[in-house]
């Protein structure tokens, strides 16, 4: 499983977050639900195209 | 009296998971993965199982309600058409649309020059492998999609947007089909989650079976190194959908990735070292690995030795079960064997005849399921599945 650290998006994600962040600049409030929000959904991107490949 | 569903539930799932550890239950469990043969039992075609899964769910409800079978899956007729239209996947040819109403969904390989990627892509597919998916190969596979510089279009945005809410529609609808096949008919979900090996997934949706053959000839190495990148992401989709409470193992559905499709050299080379360690990495978080061997594999039965004790379930299909019965069943439970031919064109006798056979062969000390050698589709004749459900019940008793 080597290779996975040296893809540019990991197992379940699409945009990363470290991306997203720097978009937003700095966050006010809680920014751990910023970014487990984004996570989750961002996850969801990432199933869709995988289970197209595998599934579908 | 007859049993209530939450007593029947409890049994099988005993029974089924026992075996699957490839110890011995009460008697053998019955798990036939029924696909179109479901339609043709509930009285629809196979256009309605295909386009509207309400109907696949129904007749799969109605199956495992009228017979004794102890696990089903829950839609065996898995590929919903309403995703591949929504997202306007053209690799399908749709009963209905495509084919006639009668007759199971079919793949379209694409001839070798057309392949969704082509022999120069490997780099890019190493390197990013989702981005690689969304950017070039949906855009090639899809109808709609548009990849990245090309003027975008509304039926693009569409495609996305009604693809997404599609698999959302479909795989939300899941539990509560689970639910309904475990409080209604007493029926154990027979398998949670997906996973392909690498080099099949190489073969099946990208490159083609022949594109993949001239590759594994002209650039093994980056054969090689694309199975490894498609590695820990194909890990990620199986721990994502696989069986929270641990009961039933993750589907491994196995394709072309055996002599003589392909090479022992090949498959000990680069099918077997990236897909192990999936199978192990899925082991260690606690779930079992069910391996469809579609075709037959027995050419490599001692790498599959190497895998933990009760690690895995290994059904089979056209491989003699009786050698793999011998190298394989002290190690990992088996299911399968019952030709598909003569559940479509044989008697019931002649079913009751193999089903006899199989049991004495290698069921004697448990770690065995009745089923199929294939999927059974809707050539099956009602009355040999039911042979097969009967006797089974009648002689498979510890």
């Amino acid at each position: 499983m080597a290779k996975q650290e040296e893809q540019k998006r990991p197992p379940g994600v699409c945009v990363p977050w470290q991306e997203k962040m720097k978009e937003l600049g700095e966050i006010r409030g809680d920014g751990e639900l910023v970014r487990k929000v984004w996570k989750d959904n961002d996850a969801l991107g990432y199933m869709y195209i995988w289970q197209c490949l595998l599934s579908f | 009296m007859a049993k209530d569903a939450e007593t029947l539930y409890g049994e099988r799932l005993k029974r089924y998971t026992t075996a699957m550890r490839n110890g011995k239950p009460d008697m053998i469990p019955i798990r036939p993965f029924v696909a179109e043969f479901t339609a043709k039992y509930a009285g629809y075609n196979c256009q309605q199982v295909t386009q509207d899964y309400n109907m696949a769910f129904e007749a799969a409800v109605k199956c495992a309600a009228d017979f004794d079978w102890d696990a089903v899956v829950a839609n065996m007729v898995y590929v919903w058409a309403g995703i591949t239209q929504a997202a306007g996947l053209k690799y399908y040819a749709v009963p209905g649309v495509d084919l006639d109403v009668d007759t199971g969904f079919q793949y379209r390989e694409p001839p070798e020059g057309k392949a969704f990627m082509q022999p120069d892509e490997y780099d890019a597919l190493i390197a990013d492998p989702t981005g690689f998916l969304f950017n070039v190969w949906l855009p090639r596979v899809s109808t709609d999609a548009v990849a990245p510089g090309e003027t975008n279009t509304f039926r693009n945005n569409m495609s996305f947007l009604k693809g997404g809410m599609a698999m959302m529609n479909y795989f939300t609808a899941f539990g509560p089909q689970i639910a309904r096949l475990k409080n209604e008919c007493g029926t154990v979900s027979a398998i949670a989650g997906i996973l392909k090996a690498p080099l099949d997934i190489l073969g099946d949706k990208l490159r083609g079976y022949i594109g993949l053959c001239m590759d594994l000839l002209e650039r093994p190495d980056k054969v090689l190194a694309a199975c490894e990148a498609l590695m820990p992401h194909l890990t990620s989709v199986a721990l994502s959908g696989a069986d929270p409470d641990k009961n039933v193992p993750v589907g491994l559905w196995m394709h072309r990735g055996c002599v003589p499709f392909v090479s022992h050299e090949h498959f000990e080379r680069i099918y077997w070292p990236t897909l192990k360690p999936i199978i192990q990495e899925i082991n260690k978080a606690g779930h079992q690995v069910l391996f469809y061997a579609e075709g037959n594999w027995n050419h490599h039965l001692d790498s599959f030795a190497e895998l933990a004790d009760g690690s895995i379930v290994y059904h089979v299909d056209n491989a003699d079960i009786f050698e793999v019965h011998k190298k394989l069943g002290d190690k990992f439970c088996l299911s399968g064997g019952v030709p598909n031919y003569l559940l479509g064109y044989g008697t019931e006798d002649e079913v009751r005849q193999v089903c006899r056979k199989i049991i004495d062969g290698v069921a004697k000390d448990g770690g065995y399921i009745m089923d199929a050698s294939a999927i059974v589709q809707n050539d099956a004749k009602v009355e040999n599945i039911r042979a097969m459900t009967e006797f089974t019940r009648e002689y498979g008793v510890y």
